[in-house]
């Protein structure tokens, strides 16, 4: 395909652009920050900190208490899944939402996801009983693309993770590969 | 507790302290959970091999749990990570070890802290995983 090309896939995923993936606004956290969650994070990862569970150990280093593992910031706000039929919807864990703008891939036979980068931001730690919003924007999508694996589009989107007062507290940019398995140009 | 890294005794070079996980299909599911992500792929082997990968695979909030970890277990509980920026390869499966590998790349004083930006390389026997840079702040 030539750039000339017109590419309707991608002039209607395009006009997203710097829009929200999600109607309805940001997204609140099922929970607040908390111990046992923070528990079972550090048991999984053996992340032996221990400003994550001890409040002297927090103290020493200046905070007035302890804190959760700073990766865990989308984890606060991962859904409540719907676990029958997770498997047919692909993982996804509620139901899918079919005013996501991504579906426009789905349907034109780019179907298959494959994520490629994920860049984290932290502007500081959260406490436990903090409560989290986050809201997703489309960032950006790139031109079809020959893959090794098949054609298809980056899209990119960015997570903007705010706490209780609106304050911006993180960020995630996630890029997927959205491709037809060995289709070409 | 275990020191926290003093900025002035760093330099540009210096290893991050290597981290070696013998990966289990325990450690996967586990990680998995924490993060509540429930998609199949990370627990069900089955549904994981039907989607072409070789077995049940580590999701990417794990990976980045045990980044965040890297970081810390060699910069020391004072220590703040500020991002970490990743593109993803292969997929970590079970019985494979994870070496997480990194080194400081620059070093930068601002308002009293000590930005300190390193690389991070974690591979398994079948290629890298994750590769990337990441920032901790120390205060200096």
């Amino acid at each position: 395909m030539s750039e000339e090309e017109k590419d309707p896939v991608w002039d209607k995923l395009a006009g997203w652009i710097g829009k929200p993936l999600t109607k309805g606004g940001p997204t609140l956290s099922p929970e607040d920050v908390n111990l046992p969650m923070i528990r079972h994070w550090i048991d999984a990862m053996d992340d032996r900190n221990p400003i994550y569970e001890d409040p002297e150990a927090a103290a020493r280093i200046g905070l007035d208490s302890v804190v959760a593992p700073p990766a865990m910031l989308q984890a606060w706000t991962m859904p409540r899944p719907i676990l029958e039929g997770i498997a047919e919807r692909g993982g996804v864990p509620t139901e899918i939402d079919p005013d996501n703008p991504i579906n426009i891939l789905d349907e034109a036979g780019f179907a298959a996801t494959l994520a490629t980068n994920s860049e984290l931001e932290f502007d500081r730690y959260l406490k436990p009983g903090e409560r989290l919003t986050s809201e997703s924007v489309l960032e950006s999508v790139s031109k079809r693309k020959q893959t090794g694996i098949g054609t298809g589009y980056f899209v990119s989107w960015v997570n903007t993770f705010r706490d209780q007062d609106g304050e911006v507290v993180g960020r995630q940019l996630f890029r997927i590969l959205k491709f037809n398995p060995g289709g070409t140009l | 507790m275990k020191p926290t890294l003093s900025f002035s005794s760093l330099q540009v070079g210096d290893a991050v302290k290597p981290l070696d996980v013998s990966l289990t299909a325990t450690m996967i599911v586990a990680g998995a959970i924490a993060s509540r992500d429930f998609m199949p792929v990370h627990h069900d082997k089955e549904f994981a091999i039907s989607q072409g990968a070789p077995d049940i695979f580590m999701n990417i909030l794990t990976t980045n749990g045990y980044i965040a970890r890297f970081l810390s277990d060699w910069a020391g509980p004072g220590a703040r990570v500020a991002n970490i920026r990743i593109r993803l390869g292969v997929p970590a499966v079970p019985g494979h070890q994870l070496e997480f590998r990194g080194e400081i790349l620059k070093l930068e004083e601002n308002d009293g802290e000590g930005e300190v930006e390193v690389s991070v390389k974690v591979s398994n026997e079948m290629g890298d995983h994750a590769t990337g840079t990441a920032m901790v702040v120390l205060s200096t």
